[in-house]
């Protein structure tokens, strides 16, 4: 779905971020729980845009975010399965609230030792 | 090679665009609200609804998202909405840059209230950031009761959630306290607005919340 645009937002902030000559080695992003973005979608669509660049085998490392469930009285729930949500706290009953999970951000770029050679035509 | 710590939202992008089309709307005095739900929930009936009722007190425009087609717009333009569709072509959502082109070639000056429809998809549109106020999430009790937590990304950021052809409930397996339950917990303070469109049961109650947005809008805008 908007995984490809995604991919495409992600390919040209790396860019932006390289200098002349520098071809991308490794990315790390994170993607929470709520963002609404499916990382082995993205990794596809990564493979795609980058495909036929000078960054084609660049590696997408994809740190995956669960949201947190939090009891105002008993703390933030450990034993919650991501994609599982609690209605009650388990212990005292109380409504939950949701916490984090929404991220969706680069997080580093590491550029390949050996620049890309000049192209002689 | 060293790592590089580039830290930036994904759509850094979009989100600048939707906080200047943010402070465009707050100089206009402008209350701008995105819908977003499933194809066929109703949110071209339902916005058709509000303008018939809310027409007498507030200036409205709508802009319309759809894969293809401008079947959407002539609807709204039949119930009196000056409407612009926006035909994305594939694009399975609308972000603020097309919203900021759309709006340049509909001119439709400072309304007070601006509706956006969102293409339908419970997925995509819930990550781009339009510079709304805030996010209407659309749910037919036909869908099914275990949609809020299938589809949370967008439970748990829209600010009001309406249950639509209401009518219908006695038709079909809707467990709305389950339904309810799911939505405030994914999102403890979202407003939930049962109505249908077509017997107007409930319609008085989004009225009420727009009429309320608008005239807040209009107090804070800076003159």
């Amino acid at each position: 779905m908007h995984e490809l645009s995604i991919a495409q937002e992600l390919l040209r902030l790396c860019q932006a971020r390289l200098e002349a000559g520098q071809r991308l080695q490794y990315v790390r992003i994170a993607v929470g729980e709520l963002a609404s973005v499916e990382p082995d979608l993205l990794r596809f669509a990564w493979q795609a845009v980058t495909a036929g660049t000078p960054h084609a085998t660049a590696v997408l490392d994809v740190a995956w975010c669960p949201a947190r469930q939090r009891c105002d009285a008993c703390g933030e729930i450990a034993e919650r399965q991501p994609g599982s949500w609690l209605r009650l706290c388990p212990q005292c009953g109380q409504a939950l609230r949701v916490e984090g999970g929404d991220q969706l951000d680069l997080l580093t770029l590491t550029p390949a030792a050996t620049e890309l050679k000049e192209v002689t035509p | 090679m060293t790592t590089i710590d580039a830290r930036q939202q994904i759509l850094a992008a979009n989100q600048t665009a939707a906080a200047q089309l943010r402070q465009r709307f707050a100089r206009a005095g402008t209350l701008v609200v995105n819908l977003i739900s499933s194809p066929g929930s109703g949110k071209t009936t339902l916005l058709a609804t509000l303008a018939r009722r809310l027409a007498e007190r507030w200036t409205m425009a709508a802009i319309v998202g759809d894969i293809a087609t401008e079947r959407d717009a002539d609807r709204l333009r039949d119930a009196g909405l000056r409407a612009h569709q926006i035909v994305t072509g594939g694009a399975c959502h609308l972000d603020a840059r097309m919203l900021e082109r759309a709006l340049a070639v509909a001119d439709f000056g400072e309304p007070d209230l601006l509706f956006v429809e969102n293409v339908g998809n419970l997925v995509c549109p819930a990550n781009y950031d339009l510079g709304e106020h805030f996010k209407i999430v659309l749910l037919a009790v036909t869908e099914g009761a275990d949609k809020p937590f299938k589809y949370p990304g967008i439970f748990s950021k829209a600010e009001v959630a309406v249950l639509t052809k209401w009518d219908l409930l006695p038709h079909v397996d809707f467990e709305v306290d389950a339904v309810c339950e799911q939505i405030r917990t994914l999102r403890p303070t979202a407003r939930i607005v049962s109505l249908s469109a077509r017997d107007g049961t409930g319609v008085d109650e989004l009225v009420c919340l727009l009429n309320d947005r608008v005239a807040a809008c209009k107090t804070s805008s800076v003159p």
